[in-house]
């Protein structure tokens, strides 16, 4: 009811925008190939203007123009064509070309034509990732890009997705790209905000810039690369309405397995004699057993005891309900209550047109995801209206203005007892229910039982994100234009939590039970952006694109957080029913941001190209010392295949080699006040108190990132195959570093800009028209690239920055990649005695973890990343799937002490620990089952993080499947729609690796960073989505 | 026209814009610039309080060292069965160098003495009349945790040889240069005397300095307290019989005393009369991590971490009230004396100062202050024991163990009175902590202790 009232009412919107079409006459017809086949979203113009309509699923158009106006037909792959409109219909057969690359493509503060761009970006159009079912834009591109990694931390809906264009550049700055929407950067640092903010549905096409020459004009902000998003707009003629609707469900891409019931109470029974074996035999025995059967016989017995109570049968649990583990017959599969049964759906519905002088693009849409762990999930509800104004000759005026609401219901992060997913260690014995239908919790359950989050918490973070724009371009002379833009970017979000007397949290004192809090963040940034663009072809062979300007921002940041417990009953949920306030917090931040920027283009005889690109930025977060920061990139281009001498090649349709070298900055690492020394609030009981709270650094500045890349673009057999091959060197120097210190110093790690990192890589992209012909057209396009990350300098005198953690081993060590796996090589069960053996740094082995070398034993980052997409359509029916693959990393995991631990202690264990040592001379990789009863045995280290917790994370992913059918037209029109197409599409179908946890794809949200990755701890696996879509056009 | 006014109105928006480099000047409203942040009398004192917040973390007085005492000196009377395995490495005697509780105490002491040279640094700007207190409270907060550092982490026990050649701790007791980052702080370990005789010149000091009362701070005989603790671990009977002879004089010349109930001196959010120094937690500041592992779900705490065995319980005669201060709960006795959320953390009790007069004027043979069965009768009498008109120095041990089981006590006692624990000798390598691998790693002057590997 709802979703058609939210329909009903957009439709109302747009009758009310109520366009004025002006008194032209239409002409129609249809684009096909030099076979005769349709061309399916080829662009057609009305020269000289803005207007344009593109072909449908038939290759037909319909477009209003004026007596004499001359129109342009563009379709990507193809060389465009002009006609006359002196006939009101008719059919027009584009050849295919290289000129393809004669696209528009959008660049930092303008637009330029793809082949004379001499920098490295790729473009991906909106369309190509149009109704995938997830709820990030970066989710949509994963796999589809050279030289772009995308990783989503967890099956977690929404959340934690690690994107990293040609590497890791910082150990402490961010590694994200930069995201622009139509000029807006997005805000980084907003709390809770993502790209997942953004319909990608309303995308006309991302522009990823990746190298300096691309990105040197978003100076402090550019060196992770950017992703430029450009909305759709309104387009001249009829009014086009599109409505889609898609259904779905979402899984995960895989469950691991424990042992049962009956495999969890033999092993550990097993685990309490060996361990008193251990203490009898090897450990001196200082506890005094007779024999070693009275010690086998306590141990024993104290693991009965706690059996009864996992089973509930203990005199712990008076609520009944509980099952004799003795029987073997009870079995609870923990693992499968961490799920849910889960939902996806998608509602849309858009209107484009106008007319020559106003043109719209209006949207509304409702996204809904189901997380696949219990009480997650995902809402985005959006509307959005792009509006252009041609005022008079000179004057065009704008407004981009998007309305979101986000509704994420969260669950706690990997570590929290009460994330559903360290359900897995809960005992198979322990029914879920008590004899009352309560949900069982500790003493029974042997942790916190996170369904009792399900039951008695909730969670929720409501998120608005507005973004406004109002802009003027102004034609001030010939090939002169002014632009000037105020936009509004803000996230108001609040989130709202209550947590039951039975929870962890809400648990409070012996009388005073359950706790809600209550946070509310806006993030708020004006910005304007004002330049000049200058464009004139002098002499017919200079070509000069001139951009200069400046732009201001300002971000305040404004938060307030109170805490509450005690509430009277259990129906009373917010705040205003507690008897307690127990915290509370407001706190406002500002930043500030100066830029002056610059950009030239300059072609010579549509051969020689060159271009300039600079940036001056001035930011308040910078320490006293540097107050500026300066960026300039400059490159170099040479259309070959324009030369006479290579124009007799047949087969050589395009050739372009480019250069550039450049530098950008990233700020992200700062925080606003972060070079300063200060001083902030410390209370002790009821007094307010002052403590050092900063140890600032005046020095503190910018990361620095230069860039050299030298590449080709290419074009064979009449672009049949087109690609791109790269290779680029980017160094990162003043690197940012939280230096380790002594804590002497009153602090245990100080900032500075000490480091520097190097990436280097090469990035190849291929396209291919394997089949085109009137019925068939079959098109592939790979892409792969490998990166080689090395860090090179840390503060100058240390080398290396090591774990000191029990369960990671993310290093920082010079010459080696950023998080490199430092550990002890863990050699499996020695075959004599069943302990942990490992190899000792002088090449010996021992059972002591203190004793054992550590190593370098693995990368966290791939060493090739890549994806392929293959299209296949037959007439009205298109299929296209994409594998995408991650090579040569590694994964730690993190619990891997807890779950796969030889039964040291109560958690559940993975299956893989049956085959523990049992006898001299076995030869196995898991030591022998000991539980840690007399606590001997524990501390030989066996669950210390070594390489026994470390494996490939290599995968390969069937990605993504999508079977479209679009309607034919004879249907259509007996349905007085224009167009329709139903679908149905998969994401993460199948995946391939050697990787024996839930899923290869992964990295832990609680300690996810640029150092920390590769880290597995109770992840939820990834998202495995079918959807069944229809779009109508009308 | 039209188009010169668009140009003129364009350039002077940029103009407008470019006129705002004030605007790279923000202030923090949440915080002060260092560089005034000692400048006054006020903030001085304010700091003062900040170091106490400091003090109270939950890696130091907030609970860590106190539970981190009792686990290493555990002799099968407590069991550790909850999940963290840093405590389950700290009861079983083998600590890896990683161990987050053994690091994080370190670092957080350090902050402590930072904050302590600071404001000791800054004595000049505060009124005269204020100047002694916070002086006194300043050099005891140091004091403090310069003597737990050299138990945990000193070589071995200041009686278990000649402490000149012990590695102690690094010390540093002035304000050193202004960069973390600085070679100055790659300090090497000072001897364990050396550690032993700042503690004791901070502390002699601070006595000397400090009020007779002074609210929930640090007072004069919390100072005197403190002496007293110091001198026993050097098995100093004389100087320890008569800090602790100068402790109750203080403390009850100015309403300081038993608590009529033994049961009411634990579990109070105010400090009570018994109290020489306890840290403060309310709801909104403070930590207690005793109450975490030694409480119950029940209380709001964990899942009972820690255990206490029947070695340890069987150890009170029917009818010792402290013996009914233990709750059983999931399947085992758990500590009552930390038993609830949001109670201060007790630090020091005047029953101790008794106990420890008491103990020197048995092993002296003197009767300096009381007579060693008048102390001891004092705490004996509020537990409901029979009077001893005799008592051996044994009697006092034993009383001593039992009043102040689980306070923090245990592995200190243990050790000066060169027990075995869990079949180790007292001064054993493994009943050392380790120096943190953190440490390690970014000092090159660092000797890592016996028994220990990187």
């Amino acid at each position: 009811m709802m979703k058609k009232l939210f329909l009903l009412s957009f439709i109302a919107s747009f009758l009310m925008i109520g366009v004025a079409v002006a008194q032209n006459t239409t002409v129609t017809g249809k684009v096909t190939d030099e076979s005769g086949a349709p061309l399916v979203g080829a662009s057609v113009l009305v020269k000289g203007t803005k207007a344009g309509v593109t072909t449908d699923a038939q290759g037909n158009f319909s477009i209003s123009v004026k007596a004499n106006q001359v129109l342009e037909f563009v379709a990507v792959g193809y060389e465009s064509r002009q006609a006359s409109t002196n006939s009101k219909t008719f059919t027009i057969a584009l050849k295919a070309d290289i000129k393809a690359l004669s696209e528009v493509v959008v660049v930092g503060y303008g637009t330029s034509i793809k082949k004379e761009i001499t920098s490295s970006l790729v473009r991906i159009k909106g369309s190509e990732v149009q109704n995938t079912p997830v709820p990030s834009l970066d989710q949509a591109i994963q796999g589809k890009a050279a030289g772009v990694f995308v990783e989503s931390q967890s099956g977690k809906v929404g959340e934690g997705i690690k994107v990293r264009i040609r590497g890791s550049g910082s150990v402490n700055s961010s590694n994200q790209p930069l995201y622009v929407v139509d000029g807006i950067p997005l805000a980084s640092g907003a709390i809770g905000s993502s790209t997942a903010d953004i319909n990608f549905n309303d995308v006309e096409s991302f522009e990823i810039l990746k190298d300096a020459a691309a990105s040197a004009i978003y100076g402090s902000r550019g060196a992770n690369g950017v992703v430029l998003i450009t909305t759709k707009r309104g387009k001249a003629g009829k009014t086009k309405f599109n409505l889609n609707v898609q259904q779905g469900t979402n899984a995960p891409t895989n469950k691991r397995g424990f042992m049962d019931a009956k495999e969890f109470v033999d092993y550990f029974l097993m685990a309490a004699a060996n361990d008193a074996k251990y203490h009898y035999y090897r450990a001196g025995n200082y506890y005094g057993y007779n024999n070693v059967q009275e010690g086998i016989d306590e141990a024993q017995t104290w693991v009965k005891g706690r059996l009864n109570r996992y089973s509930g049968i203990s005199s712990a649990n008076t609520n009944g309900g509980g099952q004799d583990w003795k029987t073997g017959t009870f079995n609870t599969n923990w693992e499968d209550q961490a799920f849910q049964e889960a939902k996806v759906s998608q509602y849309e519905l858009s209107a484009q047109g106008g007319n020559d002088k106003t043109k719209f693009y209006v949207a509304g849409n409702m996204n809904r995801q189901d997380g696949i762990l219990v009480k997650n999930g995902f809402e985005r509800m959006g509307a959005r209206v792009n509006l252009d104004n041609q005022v008079n000759d000179w004057m065009k005026l704008g407004v981009n203005l998007s309305l979101t609401k986000i509704v994420r219901k969260n669950v706690p992060d990997d570590n929290a007892f009460e994330t559903p997913m360290q359900i897995v260690a809960l005992a198979p014995i322990t029914p879920i229910r008590d004899g009352n239908g309560n949900l069982f919790g500790t003493p029974v359950t042997t942790y916190y039982n996170p369904l009792i989050e399900t039951e008695e918490a909730s969670n929720k973070i409501t998120a608005f994100r507005n973004q406004g724009q109002i802009f003027a371009d102004m034609k001030l002379a010939k090939g002169l234009t002014a632009h000037t833009e105020l936009s509004l970017d803000m996230v108001t979000q609040n989130q709202e939590v209550w947590k039951g007397p039975r929870t962890l949290a809400g648990k409070g004192t012996a009388e005073q039970k359950g706790l809600a809090t209550s946070y509310w963040y806006r993030n708020a940034r004006w910005m304007t952006n004002n330049y000049l663009s200058y464009n004139k072809v002098f002499a017919d062979k200079h070509k000069l694109d001139v951009v200069a300007g400046m732009s201001y921002e300002n971000l305040e940041q404004t938060s307030t957080f109170v805490e509450g417990q005690d509430f009277p009953d259990i129906a009373l949920k917010t705040l205003a029913s507690v008897a307690t306030y127990t915290n509370g917090d407001g706190r406002f931040d500002e930043n500030n941001l100066i830029s002056y920027f610059g950009r030239a283009n300059y072609a010579y005889d549509g051969k020689y190209l060159v271009g300039l690109s600079a940036r001056r930025d001035a930011d308040s977060r910078f320490g006293t010392s540097f107050k500026n920061g300066n960026f300039g990139a400059v490159s170099l281009g040479w259309i070959a295949t324009e030369e006479k001498f290579l124009q007799d090649i047949s087969w050589l349709s395009f050739l372009k080699p480019k250069a550039s070298y450049g530098t950008s900055g990233n700020n992200s690492g700062l925080g606003f006040y972060q070079a300063r020394t200060q001083y902030g609030s410390a209370t002790y009981g009821t007094s307010g108190g002052i403590a050092i709270s900063n140890f600032g650094n005046d020095d503190l500045r910018w990361e620095k990132v230069t860039m050299l890349n030298i590449g080709v673009d290419f074009g064979l057999f009449n672009n049949r195959i087109t690609g791109e091959f790269e290779w680029y060197d980017k160094v990162t120097s003043d690197m940012l570093l939280n230096v380790p210190v002594p804590s002497m110093s009153g602090t245990t790690s100080v900032y500075g800009n000490v480091g520097e990192m190097s990436n280097k890589g090469i990035e190849l992209t291929l396209n291919t028209i394997n089949i085109s012909n009137k019925n068939w057209r079959w098109t592939t396009s790979f892409n792969a690239a490998k990166n080689k990350n090395k860090l090179l300098k840390l503060d100058g005198d240390q080398t290396e920055i090591l774990p000191s953690s029990a369960r990671y081993a993310n290093a920082l060590i010079v010459g080696q990649p950023i998080g490199v796996f430092y550990a002890p090589i863990f050699l499996g069960a020695d075959p004599a005695n069943g302990d942990p053996l490992f190899r000792k740094a002088d090449g010996g082995t021992t059972n002591t973890y203190d004793e054992a070398g550590k190593f370098i034993v693995g990368n966290p980052n791939p060493e090739w990343i890549g994806g392929i997409t293959n299209n296949v359509s037959y007439k009205g029916v298109e299929l296209s799937f994409m594998f995408q693959g991650v090579f040569g990393n590694k994964v730690q995991n993190g619990a891997g002490g807890f779950m796969s631990a030889s039964g040291e202690w109560f958690d559940n264990q993975t299956r893989d620990q049956l085959n523990s040592w049992k006898q001299p001379g076995d030869i196995t990789m898991v030591p022998e089952a000991r539980l840690a009863y007399n606590a001997d045995w524990y501390f030989m280290g066996g669950t210390n993080i070594s390489t026994r917790y470390m494996e490939d994370a290599s995968y390969v992913r069937l990605k993504n499947v999508s079977l479209r059918y679009s309607v034919p037209q004879k249907v259509l029109t007996n349905l007085k729609i224009s167009s329709a197409q139903i679908y149905l599409t998969g994401v993460n179908l199948a995946t391939f690796t050697k990787y024996t946890g839930w899923d290869p794809e992964v990295n832990t949200d609680y300690r996810a960073g640029n150092v920390n990755q590769g880290s597995d701890f109770y992840a939820a696996p990834q998202i495995k989505s079918w959807v069944f879509g229809i779009t109508i056009g009308f | 026209m039209k188009k010169i006014i668009n140009i003129n109105l364009f350039l002077s928006l940029v103009l407008l814009i470019s006129g705002c480099e004030k605007k790279l000047e923000l202030s923090n409203p949440q915080s002060i610039d260092a560089s005034t942040a000692l400048s006054t009398d006020d903030r001085v004192k304010k700091a003062l309080i900040g170091n106490y917040a400091a003090l109270g973390s939950s890696s130091l007085f907030g609970g860590d060292v106190l539970w981190m005492s009792e686990l290493l000196g555990s002799d099968d009377e407590l069991n550790w069965v909850g999940t963290f395995p840093d405590p389950r490495q700290i009861i079983g005697k083998t600590i890896f160098t990683n161990n987050v509780n053994v690091s994080s105490t370190w670092s957080e002491a350090y902050g402590v003495i930072f904050n302590s040279n600071n404001i000791l640094g800054a004595i000049d700007v505060v009124k005269a009349a204020d100047k002694n207190k916070v002086k006194g409270e300043a050099l005891l907060q140091r004091a403090l945790v310069y003597f737990e550092l050299v138990k945990f982490f000193g070589e071995k026990p200041y009686v278990a040889g000649n402490p000149d050649q012990l590695k102690g701790v690094p010390l540093i007791t002035a304000t050193g240069p202004a960069a973390p980052q600085d070679v100055y702080y790659q300090l090497a370990r000072a001897s364990v005397a050396a550690i032993y005789t700042q503690v004791l010149a901070d502390a002699v000091e601070a006595e000397s300095l400090l009020p007779n009362t002074n609210g929930v701070y640090l007072n004069k005989a919390a100072a005197s307290m403190l002496l007293a603790r110091v001198y026993l671990q050097q098995a100093n009977y004389t100087a320890a019989r008569d800090a602790a002879n100068r402790c109750i004089t203080t403390a009850t010349a100015n309403s300081f005393g038993l608590m009529t109930n033994y049961e009411d001196a634990f579990n109070q959010s105010s400090n009570t009369k018994e109290d020489l120094f306890a840290m403060q937690v309310t709801t909104q500041a403070g930590s207690n991590s005793c109450f975490i592992f030694f409480s119950t779900a029940t209380y709001g705490a964990r899942d009972g971490d820690i255990e206490v065995t029947d070695k340890h319980y069987d150890k009170y005669t029917a009818g010792d009230v402290r013996k009914d201060l233990f709750f059983y709960e999931a399947g085992a006795y758990r500590v009552g004396k930390w038993r609830d959320n949001y109670k201060n953390v007790k630090v020091m009790r005047l029953a101790e100062a008794y106990l420890t007069r008491a103990e020197c004027n048995a092993r002296l043979s003197t009767n300096v202050g009381a007579t060693v069965a008048s102390d001891l009768n004092q705490t004996r009498s509020r537990a409901g024991l029979t009077l001893l008109a005799a008592p051996t120095l044994q009697n006092v041990l034993d009383e001593r163990e039992l009043e102040l089981a689980f306070e923090g006590q245990g592995a200190w006692d243990a050790k000066r009175l060169k027990l075995s624990i869990d079949g180790k000798a007292y001064d054993d390598a493994k009943l050392t902590f380790p120096i943190p691998l953190r440490e390690m790693n970014v000092n090159k002057n660092l000797v890592q202790n016996p028994g220990y590997v990187n």
